[in-house]
């Protein structure tokens, strides 16, 4: 029983500063509920009974641990290295998000909060969230762009279905940095009674080490069963990164064992090279402090936050979870683009070979796999995390693959 | 009681700004905030964000804010100050911005989403100090009695008080709770004291003129141009409303 108590030396300083990324700069009417929460998260994590609870839902709620599965006829297909994916599609709602939903609301329960504020890009964390909320009986409001509600409609559908207020968010770009400020404010406004449930390893201190903390499971668990499949270690692990909670869910406790290459997949959009259709931090992003805390934005000349693209809501963040910045700093963190049109490309692929169905997010991590697979030795073993499932992404992925029956489906039922 | 007015630079158009606050002046504000806009004001609410986003829209820099600010100085005798978020200044270059800012005559910085506690990072408020910009330190009816303390370290001028749970322009209620709260922040700063946040009529003046010495409007400026049908009407529209509030 010291899951929590797992430490390395890429972490935060007390302050939350991962090297210079990070820290917590909140207007002051944010900063007594996040120490608040800092707090709270500091004592949960040395008590054996939060760590029991946690694991005991984990287990018998969200049904981990998630299967880490040899992606036989991909592997064949592309010709190297041996590909396992860990598939945390098959958690309950359907991605790695419900592991920090789980992880935070047990710690609201603990601080007495009674109301759940999330904010959603792809619905996937807002899901989570609603999802909590009704299990562990939560108010909840969830803001999502407008842009957003209108990409992943289903998940609209899911969280009101259980019980959250979804509110659609008309400012900016309206989608998931101006959900994220419009929960910032609804926190502002009821700090007192509210949590704000933070969907990803970023924003001010202690989100980014918190979240990372409640989403180590899924490496700890790869590591355990690649041993015991293969009797050793991966050579190389890869995630699609936008604030980056599956990636550091997958990567952490892999980050001091050298021999293990990990590599970052951000959503390349239409090309790095078109300003505003991608959403690749590290292709034209530069140093900043927005949203609470500091690290690489997509941004333009002034500081304000730039227009971002990608065809998959997760991913179109303009900046990256703190932890991955410094991570890139020290080396340690590889990082890789994929387009829109390379995701889909790879969503075909698994879908065809393996009979998965992975979300458009995670098939930017599957693009990279393919990029490097054929160019590695068939004695290489390459663990890719399929964050989740494509359920949501129907509506997109029908239009894109231009498909005129599901076209002429839609049709008859708007009837 | 005196009065500190706000306007988003830019908002509706860079010359209305000028003639906004030069109106303002007349009409008796003690001080003027100049927003800097920002494509994400954390701390603000739907009102402010618009204007914000209006100005943005129609190619509003910081260049542009700097020469507001100097045409301004120049015209004016009352104090102005930029207000803004910190990315704004962080891309800019600190130590830059608060030497541009001066020479412009700006003469403080309000800028509330960068916290004492990072100053050790940043050396923001060093940078004001060294270029005399008064440092308007922001602060909450949530901010514990140790949170006040470190903003009293190195606050300026002013305490610039939220009224209340939420972000600018919501509505308020001002409760009883306002004097234990106002009482715990003159316990720790030994200077004027501002009340922002949600005020927008006389009778929320009246009602605060015995607890601060400073009542600050920011929405309702913004509601008056909005609502008014012309540049002419907008400036003794906006003139009416600040005699009104000058209590």
């Amino acid at each position: 029983m010291n899951f929590f108590k797992y430490k390395t030396k890429y972490d935060a300083d007390a302050s939350g500063h991962f090297g210079p990324y990070g820290g917590r700069y909140a207007p002051e009417m944010l900063i007594p509920a996040l120490e608040e929460l800092e707090e709270a998260y500091m004592k949960a994590k040395n008590d054996p009974a939060f760590e029991k609870e946690y694991m005991y839902y984990l287990k018998t709620y969200v049904g981990r641990p998630s299967p880490l599965y040899f992606a036989e006829n991909l592997t064949k297909h592309l010709g190297g290295a041996k590909i396992y994916m860990k598939n945390e599609g098959l958690n309950h709602t359907g991605a790695h998000k419900i592991n920090h939903c789980l992880g935070q609301a047990l710690l609201a329960k603990r601080m007495g909060k009674k109301r759940l504020i999330a904010e959603t890009g792809a619905g996937q964390h807002g899901v989570a969230a609603a999802t909590v909320a009704a299990r562990f009986g939560f108010k909840c409001t969830v803001y999502m762009g407008e842009e957003d509600m209108k990409r992943q409609r289903p998940n609209v559908f899911w969280m009101q279905r259980l019980g959250a207020k979804v509110i659609p968010v008309m400012e900016g770009s309206r989608t998931l940095k101006d959900a994220v400020n419009a929960a910032l404010k609804d926190w502002i406004t009821n700090v007192r009674d509210s949590h704000y449930i933070l969907g990803s390893t970023l924003g001010p201190h202690p989100f980014p080490s918190m979240n990372r903390d409640f989403q180590q499971i899924v490496g700890y668990e790869v590591k355990k069963q690649i041993q015991e499949l293969e009797g050793r270690q991966p050579d190389m692990l890869i995630a699609c990164v936008s604030g980056g909670s599956n990636a550091m869910g997958l990567f952490y406790r892999f980050l001091e064992d050298p021999s293990v290459r990990l590599i970052g997949v951000e959503a390349a959009g239409e090309g790095v090279r078109k300003k505003g259709r991608h959403a690749s931090r590290f292709a034209g992003g530069r140093l900043g402090v927005i949203q609470g805390y500091k690290t690489i934005f997509l941004q333009d000349k002034e500081g304000n936050i730039a227009q971002t693209h990608s065809i998959s809501a997760g991913l179109d963040y303009p900046g990256i979870g703190p932890q991955f910045a410094y991570l890139k700093d020290k080396g340690r963190v590889e990082f890789s683009a994929a387009t829109d049109k390379q995701a889909l490309k790879a969503f075909n692929l698994t879908v065809k070979h393996e009979g998965i169905l992975p979300a458009l997010e995670s098939s930017h991590a599957i693009a990279e796999v393919i990029k490097r697979a054929p160019k590695m030795s068939r004695d290489n073993l390459i663990v890719v995390n399929i964050s989740g499932r494509a359920d949501k992404d129907i509506f997109i992925v029908a239009k894109a693959l231009g498909d005129t029956e599901w076209n002429q489906f839609i049709k008859e039922q708007a009837k | 009681m005196k009065l500190m007015t706000h306007v988003v630079v830019g908002y509706p158009d860079i010359t209305s700004t000028i003639e906004i606050v030069i109106a303002m002046e007349q009409a008796g504000a003690d001080y003027v905030e100049l927003q800097i806009p920002f494509s994400d004001p954390i701390a603000d609410g739907p009102t402010i964000m618009k204007a914000c986003d209006i100005a943005l829209k129609s190619g509003v820099t910081l260049k542009d804010c700097f020469k507001v600010m100097k045409r301004l100085s120049s015209q004016v005798s009352i104090p102005l100050f930029f207000m803004g978020y910190y990315n704004t200044v962080f891309s800019y270059g600190v130590e830059k911005f608060c030497h541009d800012a001066k020479s412009a005559g700006a003469y403080g910085l309000i800028i509330p989403d960068m916290p004492p506690d990072e100053e050790e990072h940043e050396h923001f408020i060093a940078a004001s100090r060294k270029h005399r910009l008064a440092q308007i330190r922001v602060v909450t009816p949530a901010s514990s009695n140790h949170r006040l303390k470190l903003n009293a370290q190195v606050a300026d001028e002013f305490v610039y008080c939220v009224s209340h749970y939420g972000v600018t322009g919501s509505s308020v209620q001002l409760t009883k709770s306002l004097v234990p709260y106002i009482n715990r922040v003159k316990k720790h700063f030994n200077l004027p004291v501002a009340l922002g946040f949600g005020i927008s009529t006389p009778a929320h003046i009246r009602s605060i003129k015995n607890i601060v010495d400073i009542a600050i409007v920011g929405s309702a400026i913004i509601h008056t141009i909005d609502s008014s049908s012309s540049n002419k009407s907008m400036l003794s529209n906006i003139k009416k409303l600040v005699r009104s509030l000058k209590i």
